[in-house]
């Protein structure tokens, strides 16, 4: 398989480590429910045939993390996205600094 | 302040200039290496600051700006590898941090990293062995960036001109095992 | 018989100018350059081979290619021996010593062929039914007995003594088979400037053109397809790979391909290679692969001189070999039996045309008119008469009667399977064609596309054609312009086939699988018992199963399968095929990595210093680190280990700490991050002050712990063990880019660069003093316990200054660039020597850790909670962290869990051992009593005795209890006494000197 690094280009897939699924978000730590929703974040797949959002890290490469759209019975890949603008706007900027 | 007593190591030490049919081989001893990570939002300033000292614009894509002096590799998001001649001593790693105060991480490599040299028209050849990139002419020009790996170990590969001339930077601790798959790899062109 | 009787006087594409000699079990025989094995035997007029693998039947040379199942031999004596070789594709050099496979003693007299008398018990499923009961005898009697029987080939026990590279190729097109629809696809690329691989596993192209001694553009086909390799040669980004199978696609547009660089050679040339696997990633791929052709099923079909009709043209054609002098061409399909033309122009006499199609054709007519030969109609072979060699043929005509035909030549063909293996390794579904009756490919792996042969394409003109089109739409996939061709001219002959895949009412054994000798009556077998689905059948029977991959068998057998179940061949469909088409060494799977070179080694800084030290090194992951360093007189490691531990708690010793990770982690909101990676607080760290730290999952069990430094507002510098840098290093990466992006901080790994010593003891202070430049002051008011600095030592060289301990003593850890390492560390003895300073390795390093009750890797084994290791206090209830919510589960906080406490032998002089299990006295040793285990153990000087940590249930509540250390692997109980983990220094008085 390869990956389209979209810093570094077309890779083979042994520069890349594969995470898991990029769809479960970590929950907020101090929610009456956060166990359960820690639980369901770390533990529950559901594992579908079709297209997966995945997480994959650049680790021979630029170390990016990757969010890379598979289809898990063929491999097709339809596209590759930086972990981080993709995370970036997802949520709001309270993380870090005021 | 007294002299300094510790003589350097080379991260070769056993590795002299080889020479094969169209290829060589060199370690390039005097050779610093530094790396600006910008911090967020202050990417163009850093670009700015280094067009302003060093009159290069950091590149956004993996290619290496620069002359013989200083050039500047990209490295990553927002991340580059200034790379300089060693005979500055740590003026390059002083003056990036003088200057980016505040601007970016810089952190000196110079001692991390080995670099080796190999020019000629079979460098191709022997790297295909256990680099897994495509180097043909029309895909990777001279100035062209890559970290990858080879032979199980990462590399920083960066092309100096169309000899093909390439310099390869490892971490240090590799040094040793890399060679050793360069100088198998090469073995059969001294034969030719 | 003379020698090259069977060598024609003229033609193939042997080097005729020159004569060779191999042996063949014994036999010295001439050959010629470019001669293959088989053909070689052929031309000497050897035509048993080998034995068969079951029965041990007489079996020569069905094929003249990779399919071929019968004709396998040992190649070359010594470390080079190699089993199984298909005499088929092994080219003949000068001294080739090969062997005949499966006979005992001799290939002509073969006591095992008994098994042929015993053929009742072999029948399929035999392995599963016979060998059932009892199951203790299987290693012992069955299988020594069954393999000295079945007869597989023999490896060489020595270690393979050649080179193998692995290499990666990129391209536009590949083309894969360098036949005629192979060539013309690659030379239309080529021609646009497409980057072009032609791979082929023959050592020339040509492909059946060449077998055929096919005529293109009016001139012979070897003068064209030599006019072709001379262009393809002219383009510097073409790359024709002779000698090379394609065995597998993978995803992505990758193959992967074997060269076959120095077989042909008596031995590899200096630094070259004997085999290179390749890995191919092309943009675009065209297959054009070609056909295998099939055989017929029949009485006796596996005697020897009953070959594939298309393997007899190649004989001819390639090699000038005549495979017989009185042939029969058997076949159900026009294009075969022009074989008879072949045959016949080469000087042989046919004998007869038996073709299976009732009235025949118009093809074949005008081919037995033009050979004058008889042409029998709805006519089938029955039974092949002779034992190991061919003397007759048994013919059923049209109405029924029979006659025997005297020849020592059976020329058979029952159509083409084209070889689409390689579109089906991504799982594509070969897809059946009436018309054709054959498999031809199924939705294609993305960017290949199929010509010739392997298309369903089987006549010459088709391949060209198709070749050259199929070649312009990949380059045109590629982005270049297609530049006009002329399409060579060629001749369109008939390929028209009526299926027939087994003869009925033949006489004897009818072999369908023959080099795993299964016969129709297995199939029969199978499906009375069930065994009906393809990939059952194949299990069963282990039809397919062999080193061809049953590609001369695969398609008879679900052909016979569905006839005999009723059914459609799509109906009962195609065993799947997976990589590798064709057998390939593991050596080269290894390539440069084997031996030493396995994976790469990574050594520390003062890796030259110590083993001009003597120090003995060991592994830890890829490190070498030096272990301990013996001393003139030391009897064992034990000796070595007691004194570097005394030294240090006595007096200074130095030990190289550069294998932890180091990563500098900078920037506004370094602080806020370390807060979420770390589960104590990191924030609050004051600048120039170290802090111990653990870092957990995020189900709440241990990562890694380190030490964390921080040199300014925006600055940390972080370490971790050595086995996790890795890890860690991608784990704050995933925090930074994908939990809290928001945090404006950067990550660099600074392992590398630095140097860095463990300096400990109680007189580290005062040689540390002799080392520090002047101006720095490292008095214990300024550089108190946990302080860090930069500074410079030696003159002049940078540093930084760590007052650290793993120990417990006064220690400091110390850091130069690492180019100083070395230098550093012959510095750092020089002005120890007046404390008898000594260097210390791994082992002391781990003694005096377990001393001093400090956990590692033995403890953060992926199972255990800061609570479990003693260090549960230490995580921070005010913030969150990553592992902060699932740590607090129910069944992590069970006070029950096996929690971290130390153990001393009840005698004292008895030795611990890791991996032990604790019980308490007088239960049974069953898992439900089971209390915990024991992680570390050393031998204490300091105490006198060995000493241990582990984790038993309940600890800390035990101390002073006694309980057994229960290790029945090793058959070892001894009863040890529960204490603090900490055995000396509990007060931790003597880190602050
Ligand atoms: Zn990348």
């Amino acid at each position: 398989m390869r990956i389209t690094c979209p810093y570094c280009g077309n890779r083979s897939l042994d520069e890349f480590l594969y995470h898991g699924d990029a769809e479960p978000q970590r929950p907020d730590a101090t929610a009456d429910n956060a166990m359960d929703a820690f639980v369901s974040y770390a533990f529950e797949r559901t594992n579908p045939p079709g297209q997966h959002h995945e997480l994959w890290y650049h680790e021979a490469g630029c170390h990016a993390w990757l969010v890379v759209t598979r289809h898990v019975s063929t491999h097709a890949i339809s596209s590759v996205d930086i972990a981080r603008d993709l995370a970036k706007a997802r949520t709001p900027n309270t993380a870090g600094r005021a | 302040m007294v002299e300094n007593i510790l003589q350097a190591r080379s991260a070769f030490p056993e590795f002299s200039l080889s020479r094969y049919h169209q290829l060589t081989i060199a370690v390039r001893e005097h050779i610093t290496m530094v790396s600006l990570a910008a911090w967020d939002g202050q990417s163009e300033k850093v670009q700015s600051v280094i067009q302003s000292i060093y009159g290069h614009s950091l590149p956004q894509r993996p290619v290496r700006v620069g002359g013989m002096e200083v050039s500047f590799l990209w490295f990553g998001p927002d991340r580059w590898m200034a790379v300089g001649e060693r005979d500055g001593g740590r003026d390059l790693e002083e003056n990036l941090k003088r200057h980016l105060h505040g601007l970016a991480a810089v952190v000196d490599h110079s001692d991390g990293r080995a670099v080796l040299r190999l020019s000629g028209a079979r460098a191709r050849d022997v790297l295909a062995k256990g680099l897994p990139l495509d180097l043909h002419p029309r895909v990777f020009k001279a100035n062209d960036v890559a970290i990858t790996h080879a032979s199980h170990i990462g590399v920083l590969l960066w092309q100096v001109d169309d000899a093909p001339t390439y310099d390869i930077a490892v971490p240090r601790s590799y040094a040793h095992s890399f060679s050793d798959w360069l100088l198998d790899a090469a073995e059969v062109f001294s034969a030719i | 018989m003379g020698n090259s009787s069977y060598r024609s006087k003229t033609g193939g594409l042997i080097d005729r100018s020159q004569t060779i000699h191999f042996w063949f079990d014994g036999v010295r025989y001439p050959a010629h350059p470019g001669d293959t094995l088989a053909s070689a035997l052929l031309a000497n007029g050897v035509r048993l081979a080998g034995r068969s693998f079951k029965y041990h039947r007489p079996r020569g040379i069905l094929a003249a290619g990779s399919e071929e199942p019968n004709a396998l031999v040992e190649l070359r004596t010594g470390a080079r021996r190699e089993p199984n070789t298909k005499a088929t594709v092994v080219e003949v050099f000068d001294g080739l010593e090969a062997f005949s496979q499966n006979r005992w003693p001799s290939l002509k007299f073969d006591v095992m062929s008994i098994n042929s008398l015993l053929a009742p018990i072999f029948t399929a499923g035999f392995y599963y039914k016979t060998f059932m009961w009892p199951a203790a005898l299987w290693e012992k009697l069955y299988e020594p007995a069954i393999r000295r029987a079945a007869g597989l080939g023999r490896a060489s026990d020595d270690p393979d003594p050649d080179r193998y590279e692995k290499l990666t190729a990129f391209c536009d097109v590949l083309v894969i088979g360098g036949g005629p629809a192979g060539l013309m696809a690659a030379v239309t690329a080529a021609r646009s400037g497409a980057r072009v691989i032609l791979a082929d596993e023959n050592f020339n192209l040509g492909g059946r053109a060449i077998d055929d001694a096919s005529v293109i553009d009016d001139q012979p086909a070897a003068q064209w397809v030599c006019a072709i390799e001379a262009e393809l040669d002219q383009h510097s980004d073409v790359r024709v790979m002779r000698r090379t199978s394609v065995f597998g696609t993978f995803d992505g547009g990758t193959y992967g391909a074997l060269e076959r660089v120095s077989d042909h050679l008596p031995s590899p040339p200096s630094g070259i290679p004997r085999q290179r696997m390749w890995r191919i990633v092309a943009k675009q791929t065209v297959l054009a692969s070609g056909a295998t052709e099939r055989p017929i099923v029949f009485g006796n079909n596996d005697r020897t001189g009953v070959m594939l009709a298309g393997a007899v043209r190649t004989y001819i054609n390639r090699y000038g070999v005549l495979p017989g002098r009185r042939a029969v061409v058997f076949v159900n399909n026009d294009y075969a039996a022009s074989t008879a033309r072949d045959l016949v122009r080469a000087g042989a006499a046919v004998v007869a045309i038996v073709d299976s199609r009732p009235g025949s054709t118009d093809a074949v007519r005008a081919v037995a008119r033009d050979v004058g030969c008889p042409l029998l109609d709805g006519a089938v072979v029955i039974d092949a008469l002779g034992s190991q060699r061919l003397k007759g043929a048994v013919v059923r005509n049209a109405a029924g009667s029979t006659e025997t035909l005297s020849c020592d030549l059976i020329a058979m063909s029952g159509g083409w399977n084209p070889n689409i293996q390689l579109t089906t390794h991504l799982g594509g579904k070969p897809q059946w064609s009436e018309q054709l009756s054959t498999f031809t490919s199924g939705v294609l792996p993305p960017g290949m596309s199929v010509a010739g042969a392997a298309s369903g394409e089987f006549s010459l003109k088709g391949a060209i054609v198709g070749g050259a089109k199929v070649g312009q739409v990949a380059l045109t996939q590629c982005g270049y312009q297609p530049v006009d061709c002329a399409i060579p001219s060629a001749i369109s002959e008939s390929a028209a086939m009526s299926p027939l895949w087994r003869v009925d009412g033949g006489r004897g054994k009818a072999f369908v699988d023959q080099q795993n000798d299964v016969t129709t009556l297995d199939i029969e077998l199978a499906e009375r018992e069930g065994f009906r689905a393809v990939e059952h059948l194949k299990r069963y029977t282990t039809l397919g199963m062999a080193t061809d991959q049953g590609r001369t068998s695969n398609v008879n057998a679900l052909a016979i399968m569905a006839e005999l179940t009723q059914k459609s061949i799509p109906q009962t469909g195609m065993t799947m095929a997976r990589p590798p088409y064709t057998p390939v060494a593991i050596g080269a799977f290894a390539g440069h990595h084997r031996d030493k070179h396995f994976k790469p080694t990574r050594l520390p800084p003062s890796y030259a210093w110590a083993k001009s030290h003597g120090a003995v090194f060991v592994e830890t992951g890829l490190w070498l680190r030096p272990s301990y360093f013996p001393r003139p007189g030391e009897r064992d490691w034990l000796e070595s280990v007691t004194r570097e531990v005394k030294t240090v708690r006595n007096s200074v010793g130095i030990c190289d700490v550069s294998t932890l990770g180091k990563i500098d982690v900078q920037g506004p909101d370094a602080a806020a991050f370390l807060d979420k990676i770390y589960m104590n607080a990191m924030a609050s760290l004051a600048i120039g002050r170290c802090r111990y730290g653990c870092m957990l999952r995020e189900d709440g069990i241990l990562l890694d712990d380190g030490t964390v430094a921080r040199l300014g507002q925006h600055h940390y510098f972080v370490t971790t063990t050595t086995a996790n840098a890795g890890k860690v290093f991608q784990h704050l990466e995933f925090c930074r880019q994908w939990i809290w992006p928001h945090f404006d901080v950067q990550i660099i790994s600074a392992t590398e660069q630095w140097a860095q010593y463990a300096v400990a003891g109680p007189h580290s202070r005062a040689l540390l003093r002799k080392i520090v430049d002047q101006p720095f002051d490292i008095s214990d008011q300024e550089f108190p316990y946990m302080q860090v600095g930069e500074m410079t030592v030696c003159g002049g060289v940078q540093a930084r200054l760590f007052r650290l301990s793993f120990s417990g003593e006064r220690a400091y850890e110390i850091s130069v660039p690492a180019r100083y390492g070395e230098a550093f560390m012959a510095a750092l003895l020089e002005a120890g020597e007046e404390f008898d300073a000594c260097p210390y390795g791994t082992e002391a390093l781990g003694v005096m850790r377990i001393e001093k009750g400090h956990i590692s890797g033995a403890e953060i084994n992926g199972t255990t909670t800061p609570t479990d290791v003693g260090l549960g206090a230490m995580m921070s209830r005010k913030k969150d962290f990553i592992g902060n919510v699932l740590g607090q589960r129910a069944g992590l906080l069970d006070p029950d869990r096996p929690t971290l406490v130390g153990f001393q032998p009840v005698d004292r002089g008895q030795r611990l051992r890791a991996g032990a299990h604790f019980l308490a006295r007088g239960v049974k040793e069953i898992a439900e009593n089971d209390d915990g285990y024991m992680t570390s153990v050393a031998y204490s000087p300091t105490l006198g005795h060995w000493i241990g940590l582990g984790l038993l249930k309940r600890g800390p509540q035990r101390i002073g209890e006694i309980v057994r250390a229960f290790d029945p692997l090793r058959g070892y109980d001894t009863l040890v006494e529960v204490v603090s983990p900490v055995f000396i220094d509990a007060k931790g008085e003597r880190v602050r000197g």
